[in-house]
């Protein structure tokens, strides 16, 4: 059995800017005044760990455990026992990471920790529930995110093009055939192989008893130890030159995304600068960045326009990144919400031609220090609540950060010059090898588009300022052209079949 | 002089001064003498503030034809900025104190919200301010904006839940303003680029302080904050425009509408019922309310049946949201095969005849009590939270009309429900003629 090392986190209000982790510590405390007590279980396993034809395993296995019986208690009794107490336990499922994720109460500590650790040390596996959450899980990919979310779609499809071949290479709730394959015993095999006591990493704060943590201890020692080394990830494929995918539907706009894999995460040098670069050009769902402001501000082509350098889970829902989505590979995203099919071939257009002027001329001193400040400001917003702090010292834990993510940013922010900015921007950013995922009707027609590289006007209903229509020209006339045998359409029912 | 006049523009109307409640905070209410109400919570944390202004308008006071939509179109506007501060000096000092900020309009009321750094407060106030009172924007700005609007319907309209309450809105209501959603029209939307001067008559109607009330919670001093409120929103003068809402008349006969949606989906079911209007003192008001987790919540017997005994659903919910007039109960329900729409239906149509029948058990209903105040502890954890506590949960109603302290009112008449009143909520509202029902299918179900 495995040894706990506990790292203690005695912290009181206000915690932020306190959280840190160090390195093989398999659980996080985070100790403070607040009635309010938070877990964040994890494992690090995910939909990469999923074997070959049993795509979605990771995720059913999960949501096995958070909404499913245990063998105490059927599904319906564990909803029974929790109502009371408002509290409730949910799982995530990303690439490389599961978390359990609950908050409860103090008062109602006991009976639900009880819950939540029958829940994932000793889960029911019934037949009733496998069926009932397969069944959600087949039609999550098959109707909800081929069909119901334009924007979720494109985002998914560039995942899927980028990393084509690749364990990241499908929606974590897998492909539709795998989906439909699975079978009760995959479950249990991936919960025998993944739920194991090096995978974990135990997260709670709040005003928690301390024989909470001897409990904790005690019982989740009780999983298996499991293999002492992993498979390592292979590279991300790379990408040559401009390929496109453009998923068919019947839809009232069109929706992009594009982007490429980067080779650093939080971990590396490159990421503060690259930090700095993407949040000039595309903070999410902020007035800051650069392709809001000319895209939506200045034409009112769409909603909003953004960009990543993390991956952000639930973009269309949150304003802040959610946690524990971390990843060892992650990729430059461009996302540029529905426009009119009629601006489409513009707003592709003028969103990449932004990304390729970032790259060629990089960024100003002014622009550095005020997105510097912006951002060391910005970030006392990110995690408030007890449960946002574990999520981001699990990830901290996960990147083997020698700092918290806060304070390293803070350290590194501070002390970057324009010069890092610029050579990280030449090093990282490019127009050249990209994927652009394209949601929208009439594919035939803008493929066409494509290729023949025609100018692509813009009419508006008001007068606008001599500069911007100036730009447009440029903008319409930018060459951008894709040769015909790397254009490919999907209608939208074949998606990640 | 003149100082000691503004004084006693600010009078503290709450007593006492420091209120004790089921809210989880200390708190300082107070009211401005032209009318604005102020609302403190001072929390320990890291040193985040969050600023909030909630008005008193939403689509329920869109009650002109053709101008639908406008409530949330102004929520869009008010980042286009005022002669002291033009948009791009807005972003600008957003950028500078690193603010995270944004809104939302729904049927009753907009919110706006600033998160920032504690020292960063005066700034807040001022740019707050300046922007409520002083909003000024070129007939370009307007139209461009209205094209970013008519981006946002359509991003939304790929859901089919969009498309399924958009629907039951329309049939649902004839003369009162929640015929149309919050987005309002897409006719309407369409033709907002034409409506320049109308958004101006929209702005002096609406933003005025007697109709904002105005939240900050987090680390801040509370004199301090009191005292820039007070020095920057003075001037404001308040309005004289009230809108007269039309009333809804009564509903005689069962409406229904099938959506036949684009593309694949899961069929979807919604099931509404004319409902009282919001009041915390409400005893039907309340009883609806917890009737809606008794009989379609994850602990209720339908949703055993449907989701996880049958597995015809993947979900059951009801849900009757706060409103100023009248609104909705409203039961929805996620098929996994359109066969089961008729029976999903009737299993509907038998709990709500069970709720009449017979009274529920008070173990049950006083374990959902436990659950509200529960639940109402858990959701105000931080600063960001109490903000969005306040508008997510009832609070712009109280907030706006009643003060904090209806909280408390509330959580009263929660606890005063008996199985009877249940009983009798149900017998008085869940009648076939004040029935909607809507259907969504996908081109491919």
């Amino acid at each position: 059995m495995r040894r706990f090392i506990l790292l203690i986190l005695l912290i009181t209000t206000p915690p932020l800017w306190a959280v840190g982790v160090i390195p093989d510590t398999q659980i996080l405390l985070l100790k403070n005044e607040s009635p309010l007590v938070a877990f964040r279980i994890a494992f690090l396993t995910g939909s990469a760990n999923d074997p070959a034809g049993k795509e979605g395993v990771a995720a059913l296995t999960a949501s096995l455990l958070s909404d499913g019986g245990s063998q105490k208690n059927s599904y319906q009794e564990i909803l029974q026992l929790l109502f009371p107490m408002a509290a409730g336990y949910s799982s995530q499922v990303d690439k490389e990471m599961t978390v359990f994720v609950g908050v409860v109460h103090k008062d109602h500590l006991n009976g639900y920790y009880e819950l939540l650790r029958n829940a994932i040390l000793t889960p029911g596996f019934k037949e009733d529930d496998f069926d009932r959450l397969k069944t959600d899980q087949l039609n999550y990919v098959a109707k909800t995110l081929r069909f119901n979310n334009d924007e979720e779609l494109g985002k998914e499809t560039l995942n899927w093009a980028i990393f084509k071949g690749h364990p990241y290479g499908r929606p974590n709730e897998g492909t539709t055939s795998a989906i439909q394959s699975l079978t009760l015993q995959d479950v249990k095999n991936f919960y025998q192989d993944q739920y194991t006591t090096k995978n974990l990493i135990i997260g709670v704060a709040g005003n928690y008893p301390p024989n909470l943590i001897q409990k904790l201890k005690q019982d989740f020692a009780k999983l298996p130890e499991g293999i002492a080394d992993k498979e390592s990830l292979p590279p991300a494929p790379k990408i040559e030159g401009v390929r496109v995918v453009i998923v068919e539907k019947k839809t009232p706009a069109t929706a992009f995304s594009f982007g490429y894999p980067l080779s650093f995460t939080r971990s590396q040098e490159d990421y503060f600068p690259m930090m700095v670069m993407n949040s000039w050009l595309g903070q999410h769902r902020t007035l800051v960045g650069r392709l809001f402001n000319v895209m939506r501000e200045q034409r009112g082509l769409n909603y909003g326009d953004y960009s990543y350098i993390e991956h952000f889970a639930f973009g269309g829902s949150f304003h802040q990144p959610p946690p524990n989505f971390s990843r060892h590979q992650q990729i430059f995203q461009v996302w540029i919400r529905p426009v009119p099919h009629a601006v489409r071939h513009f707003a592709l257009r003028q969103a990449v031609r932004e990304v390729q002027m970032l790259s060629e001329k990089g960024l100003t001193e002014g622009d550095l220090q005020g997105i510097r400040n912006y951002l060391l400001n910005y970030m006392v917003s990110l995690a408030q609540s007890n449960s946002e702090l574990l999520g981001y010292a699990l990830d901290d834990h996960f990147y083997k950060l020698p700092k918290s993510y806060f304070d390293l940013s803070k350290q590194n922010l501070e002390s970057l010059d324009l010069n890092q900015v610029n050579a990280a921007i030449k090093k990282h950013l490019s127009t050249k090898n990209m994927v652009i995922a394209v949601v929208t009707e009439n594919a035939e027609g803008f493929k066409k588009a494509l290729i023949e590289n025609a100018p692509s006007p813009i009419k508006y209903d008001s007068p606008k300022p001599e500069a911007i229509l100036e730009e447009d020209k440029l903008i319409m006339n930018f060459p951008f052209k894709i040769q015909a045998e790397n254009i490919t359409i999907i209608p939208a029912d074949k998606m990640f079949e | 002089m003149k100082r000691r006049l503004i004084l006693f523009l600010f009078i503290l109307i709450a007593s006492p001064a420091w209120s004790e409640s089921i809210f989880p905070y200390k708190y300082q209410e107070a009211k401005l003498e032209n009318g604005l109400k102020v609302i403190l919570v001072p929390i320990d944390n890291a040193g985040l503030v969050s600023y909030t202004t909630v008005v008193n308008v939403g689509s329920r006071h869109e009650i002109e034809p053709g101008h639908t939509g406008f409530a949330h179109f102004f929520e869009h506007m008010m980042f286009r900025g005022t002669k002291k501060y033009p948009a791009d000096k807005y972003s600008e000092i957003l950028l500078e104190i690193g603010g995270d900020q944004n809104a939302f309009t729904g049927e009753d009321f907009t919110v706006y919200y600033v998160h920032f750094p504690r020292r960063f407060l005066e700034k807040v106030v001022d740019i707050e301010s300046d922007r409520f009172m002083n909003l000024d924007y070129s007939l370009s700005a307007f139209q461009t904006e209205a094209k970013a609007v008519l981006g946002e319907y359509n991003k939304n309209f790929a859901n089919p839940f969009f498309q399924l309450e958009e629907k039951l809105n329309e049939i649902a209501f004839e003369k009162s303003t929640y015929e149309h959603t919050a987005m309002g029209f897409l006719k309407d939307i369409q033709d907002m680029p034409n409506q320049f001067d109308y958004s101006r008559v929209f702005f002096t109607r609406f933003y005025r302080p007697e109709n904002c009330i105005i939240i900050v919670s987090g680390k801040f001093n509370p004199e301090e904050a009191l005292s820039l409120i007070k020095k920057y929103y003075s001037a404001w003068k308040p309005g004289d425009y009230r809108p007269e809402i039309p009333k809804e008349p009564e509903q005689t006969q069962e409406r229904k509408a099938a959506i036949h949606y684009e593309g694949d989906t899961l069929p979807l079911l919604s099931i509404a019922y004319k409902a009282p209007a919001f009041h915390p003192a409400s005893k039907e008001f309340a009883a609806l309310s917890l009737l809606s987790d008794l009989a379609f919540g994850e602990t209720s017997l339908l949703f055993q049946k449907l989701v996880l005994q049958e597995q015809k659903a993947d979900f059951v919910s009801g849900e009757y949201i706060p409103h100023m007039d009248d609104y909705l109960f409203n039961i929805a329900a996620r098929l996994k095969n359109i066969q089961d729409l008729s029976v999903a239906e009737q299993a509907i149509f038998e709990t709500l005849e069970q709720m009449k029948q017979k009274p529920v058990e008070a173990k049950r209903l006083e374990d959902l009590k436990s659950n509200r105040k529960y639940s109402f502890l858990m959701s105000f954890d931080t600063s960001k939270s109490i903000t969005n506590g306040f508008y997510r949960s009832m609070a712009p109603y109280l907030a706006l009309i009643h003060g904090v302290a209806a909280v408390d009112q509330i959580f009263k008449t929660y606890d005063s429900i008996t199985p009877g009143d249940i009983q009798n909520a149900a017998k008085q509202y869940f009648q076939k003629e004040k029935r909607i029902v809507v259907t969504l299918t996908g081109a491919k179900s």
